[in-house]
């Protein structure tokens, strides 16, 4: 037990301990800003709209004096969009276009028949997704014309509003009327701008009815009224019977089977309405799937059965003109009943562009696609009103054209700058320098020749017609380049960042074994040689089950209810435990008490997951399992508020009592009369906001808001007494006391914080937490006699109880997990920086904080105060470090799966949700952990003290 | 899923000196092979005669194991009591009994602490699944042991088996609980198919981890006879 021996060491003093958390934290964040600038795709949502007038500044013709038309001249004056979710692109085109004849195909008859009948004015296409191919980001991508990443960094926060421009923005804005039915998805991403809407839920994967009835009840009524200029209509049995019983099957082969009849009939109500004068006379019907799915109904990620899906659009005007074969891009077959059907090819980023075109509204300020020419040329007819000139049809339409592209190419080169100018992480300067040389070049072109010849109407169309087709085809050069490179920058993962990223997080867990392993080697003349069992079992015990909850994370299965895994977990050490207790024949009680608190936290753990199923109370303030089970008597609801309060001042009287201790002096000894003071401050809150007891105590803002800043302010003020106040520290103390007392001052601080964002809930959450840490600690001292026994299975035990702590207290590892509500307690306005602090307290605040701070008491309770100071500092930095290798192994394993599932159908849902808490918990543990141990490590002189 | 079969009042008997009664390798054989043949006939008969098994009928195939299996686990163990003077088979079997409720609260806590679900639905499943499990570990240890804790803690919590019996009762009810154990992993996962249900692949890995365990324990005691052998030599 001698510590002399390594009284030399203590030379380099603290920053002998700490220097290699610090290396880690920094080998850790070199990793991880390395893969995320691989894996996270990110992109920011810029807040420009686009206006009218904005057409001036383009080299342009603007057709502003033109009869109210804004950027374009609008070809067709009303829109009926009918969305079929995850429609597969061989549902549409004929079974003659694919090596074999499936069940699913040919299903849809109406729309084949349409387009081999007048194909002139209706079209097939193939429309190519990008991914991530689900229907929020989908719809995203469709309505404003741009890619949707991960992260659209933006100003929703948490909300999936769409904020950037889009064109029904542009619409609405522009005084057209928009009506909505079907997936409720639509209502979530534009909560304002419909004129008439029936959302229906989408969620319930099991109902393939109700969404579809809800929309075909509307639809055909709508098509007869005149208060809409486009109408939505998004059904969604196909891609829920896809879900569910996969894409051969017979609700699916129903399900098409009704759709063809609905077409059936909206594209007879359309036609018979469609003469002079009529109110469909000027109608464009499409109908589109948002993305595609494979075989087994699952969509998400980029294959091409995902990506692949139909656009099928129809123009009930008398057709006129064909598009120049320069631009056809359609490849026709002779189907089965022997007519000729052309599927042509297009990008689905186009479609905002062409469908702004079309409508003649501005194009969405951030859209990045051209305007289709075959899509554009369906509603081409209805600029030959002033066909005085000697132009064919088809000389006219191109001159339109190249005049939209024109606009377009202008409009796409201003977000450019734009995004580059404003976004943090833009594109690289060579790409920008290329981007502005096409489009120069271009634009020189239109300038000094184009325009010229468009001006001069005597011109004949043998030149004019090669002079445009090259006009067009160098804006198409400028288009595809930025189209590409978007692409590239959005859509596409870099595995080499990504690998590096592994590999230095790889270096930093050798690092960290290596740091353990050299601390172990020291202490190898203090540790008794009589290796008990029990070491090794404990040793062997952790590593299995680190080893199981590494693997876990691994299936999408275990990712999803990590919390029940963790919790499994936590009873098998506690199982474990109990049987180690009995062998020795004490702390029987304890470990007995450990496996009820597992239990409850269990019981805990599935309220929690049963509400991430649905996740409607979102914004709620107290989304807290306590008010889940309170919903039913009035009993209870009288219980939820009172028992918080009770287990609240039960608390406060065990730290007065501790406070009563001999050995705590003046800065922890004021510290801890703070939190209870705080404490008592939480009490008056909670009973202010209360319905049942407010009203007569106090006024309500008063208790909404200055209390918790009040809580606030004596938190940090503990925080800094407690970093400053080191320095005045009287040396009387011997230094296994002092890092108790050190250790229930910190807890204590940010106790109440922790305690009032996490509501109701978090005093109970608190009390077991002391529980369970207090089982543990006294299951360190399960083996007696050894000094430096391998505490490895205590510290996974904490940290596996930690991490039910974060299940326990209403959190999941989603975006939708975290409690909004608690970003605002205290303050009514959005500042960013300090909700997101309070956020991050409130989430981590118990699975973090609260752990890391708390170490060291495992290390204290061990050894008798006569150990010496160097000893149990090194004992606490080893502690330390295994605790971050710890965290360190499940992120890395998180890190890999994501890798592997890069592909995976659920990486936007499930995966890269996690990966971002994983990350983020890594870090914020690593910074705390040298926090920490800055704040342990004190510099004073080391006193050998001998036995 | 306890290992440490705890809180029997008991007086730590110094009966656990004595050696347990003596059980050759033909014997052990032939007691291993009845539970094994038990087991097999418990699943021929819900499955032949009455058309069940454990993925349509899971409680109801569980109780008929256990009622199966119970009287063959009770008779065939009660022969190798400790102290067979001092106690009667009567006695012993009456021990055996005993063990079933008792066996199958613990096991029953402990699979709730480990997830097992409590609703009233799943009631019946959970407590048949708890009594096939009693069956499979504590209720051939309290027909030997009786009720001295020292002996029960020398098997359980130590796995220090003394004795050819001992490795009988010990193997295979570590075998049993550790492949429930293992049992539970399939359950999350999405395959979406009916046997990872709660208690239905708990309880294949059950029985695996039991059948398993009884092959090994019979290696035991084959070996233990051997080196014994070799010994009075």
């Amino acid at each position: 037990m001698e510590a002399s021996g390594m009284g030399g060491e203590g030379g380099c003093g603290k920053w002998g301990y700490i220097w290699a958390m610090w290396t880690t934290v920094f080998l850790h964040m070199v990793a991880i800003l390395f893969f995320t600038a691989g894996f996270l795709l990110t992109r920011t949502e810029l807040p420009h709209h686009s206006h009218c007038s904005d057409v001036s500044h383009s080299p342009c013709f603007s057709p502003l004096n033109n009869n109210g038309s804004c950027w374009t001249k609008p070809a067709t004056n009303r829109l009926v969009l009918i969305v079929l979710d995850a429609l597969r692109i061989d549902f549409v085109a004929p079974s003659t276009f694919f090596p074999e004849s499936k069940p699913w195909m040919d299903k849809l008859p109406v729309l084949k028949n349409a387009a081999s009948s007048r194909p002139l004015s209706a079209r097939i296409f193939k429309a190519i997704a990008d991914p991530p191919t689900t229907s929020l980001q989908r719809l995203k991508g469709l309505t404003t014309g741009g890619l949707p990443t991960f992260v659209d960094v933006g100003n929703s926060f948490g909300a999936p509003a769409i904020v950037e421009d889009n064109f029904i923005y542009q619409l609405v804005q522009n005084g057209k009327k928009v009506v909505m039915m079907g997936d409720d998805t639509w209502t979530q991403l534009f909560p304002h701008h419909f004129q008439t809407s029936y959302p229906y839920p989408s969620f319930n994967v099991k109902d393939l009815h109700t969404v579809d009835n809800g929309c075909i009840e509307h639809l055909l009524p709508s098509l007869y009224k005149e208060d809409w200029d486009l109408l939505i209509a998004h059904f969604l049995g196909v891609d829920h019977a896809g879900h569910i019983f996969g894409v051969d099957s017979t609700p699916m082969i129903e399900k098409l089977e009704q759709y063809n009849t609905i077409l059936e009939r909206v594209i007879e109500v359309l036609e018979n309405q469609s003469g002079p004068g009529s109110s469909h006379e000027n109608t464009l019907l499409v109908v589109m799937g948002d993305h595609g799915q494979t075989l087994n109904g699952d969509h998400g990620g980029g294959s091409a059965e995902e990506v692949e899906t139909a656009l099928f659009a129809m123009s009930f005007k008398k057709p006129h003109s064909s598009v120049p074969p320069e631009f056809d891009s359609s490849s026709c077959q002779l189907d089965l009943d022997g007519k000729n059907v052309c599927v042509s090819t297009m990008q689905q980023l186009d479609f905002a562009a062409t469908v702004s075109a079309l409508l003649g509204i501005p194009f969405p300020y951030g859209s990045i696609g051209h305007i289709n020419p075959e899509l554009y040329a369906l509603g081409a007819d209805s600029w030959n009103l002033d066909a005085s000139q000697k132009l064919s049809e088809s000389d006219i339409w191109m001159q339109n054209y190249v005049n939209a592209l024109c606009i377009n190419s202008w409009q796409v080169k201003r977000y450019v700058d734009a995004y580059s100018a404003s976004s943090a992480v833009g594109f690289s300067h060579d790409d920008l320098s290329r981007i502005a040389g096409v489009y120069t070049q271009a634009e020189n072109h239109w300038s000094h020749s184009t325009k010229k010849l468009l001006l001069d109407r005597q011109n004949d169309s043998d030149i004019l017609v090669p002079a445009l087709k090259r006009q067009i085809d160098a804006y198409f050069k400028f288009l595809t380049i930025v189209s590409e490179l978007a692409r590239s920058k959005w859509t596409e993962f870099d595995l080499n960042m990504m690998g590096t990223g592994i590999g230095i997080m790889l270096i930093s867990l050798i690092f960290q074994v290596f740091t353990i392993l050299r601390a172990n080697k020291k202490h190898a003349v203090m540790l008794s040689s009589s290796e008990d069992s029990w070491i090794i079992t404990g040793s062997i015990f952790t590593i299995f089950l680190l080893g199981i909850r590494a693997c876990s994370f691994l299936s999408n299965s275990y990712i999803l209810e990590e919390g029940k895994v963790a919790n499994f977990l936590l009873s098998t050490s506690g199982i474990v435990t109990l049987r180690q207790s009995v062998i020795q024949g004490k702390l029987l009680i304890e470990s007995i008490g450990f496996l009820i608190l597992s239990t409850f936290c269990r019981f805990a753990i599935e309220v929690g997951l049963s509400k991430q199923a649905a996740t409607s109370a979102f914004m709620k303030d107290y989304t807290s399992w306590i008010i889940n089970i309170a919903s039913g008597l009035s009993v209870w609801d009288y219980a939820a508020e009172v028992v918080p309060m009770v287990v609240l001042i039960l608390l406060a009287a065990w730290l007065y009592r501790v406070t009563s201790g001999s050995f705590f002096n003046w800065p922890w000894k004021y510290v801890i009369l703070g939190t209870i003071l705080c404490y008592v401050l939480i009490i008056v809150h909670w009973i202010s906001d209360s319905d049942r007891f407010g009203g007569p105590l106090m006024p309500q803002s008063i208790g909404k808001t200055y209390i918790p800043r009040i809580i606030y302010a004596i938190s940090l003020g503990q925080l800094l007494l407690l970093a400053f106040g080191q320095v005045f520290k009287s040396n009387s103390l011997d230094c296994k006391t002092i890092l108790v007392a050190k250790t229930t001052a910190v807890l204590s601080a940010w106790s109440s914080t922790v305690i009032l964002l996490s509501g109701k809930q978090g005093s109970i959450v608190a009390f077991a937490s002391i529980v369970g840490g207090y089982f543990i600690m006294k299951f360190v001292n399960i083996e007696d006699g050894k000094v430096g026994s391998c505490r490895s299975f205590s510290i996974m035990q904490w940290s596996l109880f930690a991490t039910c702590l974060f299940f326990c207290s209403g959190h999941w590892c989603a975006f939708d997990g975290l409690r909004y509500g608690a970003a605002f307690i205290g303050f009514e306005e959005f500042v960013l920086v300090r909700q997101a602090i309070l956020l991050a307290i409130d989430t981590f605040g118990f699975s973090i904080i609260l752990p890391v701070f708390g170490l060291p008491l495992l290390v204290a309770t061990k050894y008798q105060a006569d150990v010496g100071k160097h000893f149990i500092f090194t004992q606490l930095s080893k502690m330390y470090t295994t605790y971050g290798l710890i965290t360190a192994i499940t992120t890395t394993f998180t890190i890999l799966c994501v890798t592997i599932h890069r592909r995976h159908l659920m990486v936007w849902g499930l995966f890269a949700p996690k990966f971002v808490f994983d990350v983020f918990n890594l870090i914020l543990t690593d910074v705390l952990i040298c926090l920490a141990s800055i704040y342990y490590f004190d510099q004073g002189k080391e006193v050998p003290e001998l036995k | 899923m306890d290992r440490g079969k705890s809180h029997r009042e008991t007086t730590a008997s110094i009966a656990s000196t004595a050696e347990p009664s003596p059980i050759s390798a033909a014997e052990a054989f032939l007691v291993n092979a009845l539970c094994v043949l038990a087991l097999a006939f418990a699943f021929w008969v819900s499955n032949v005669i009455y058309s069940i098994n454990l993925v349509t009928h899971p409680s109801l195939t569980l109780f008929f194991i256990s009622i199966t299996e119970l009287p063959i686990v009770i008779l065939l163990y009660s022969r190798y009591r400790q102290n067979g003077i001092r106690c009667t088979y009567l006695q012993a079997v009456g021990r055996g009994v005993l063990g079933v409720p008792v066996g199958a609260l613990l096991n029953f806590l402990g699979a709730v602490a480990l997830g097992a679900p409590v609703t009233i639905q799943y009631l019946p499943k959970t407590v048949n699944w708890a009594l096939m499990m009693s069956v499979f570990t504590t209720v051939p240890a309290s027909c030997v042991l009786g009720s001295s804790w020292a002996d029960w803690r020398r098997i359980f919590a130590q796995t220090k088996p003394n004795g050819s019996i001992e490795y009988l009762i010990c193997l295979p009810a570590h075998g049993a609980v550790i492949g429930a154990w293992f049992g539970a992993w399939p359950m999350p996962l999405d395959w979406e198919r009916p046997w990872q249900e709660w208690p239905i692949s708990v309880s294949y890995g059950t029985i695996a981890g039991y059948l398993v365990a009884m092959v090994a324990s019979l290696g035991f005691v084959l070996a233990r006879g051997r080196s014994q052998h070799i010994k009075r030599e």
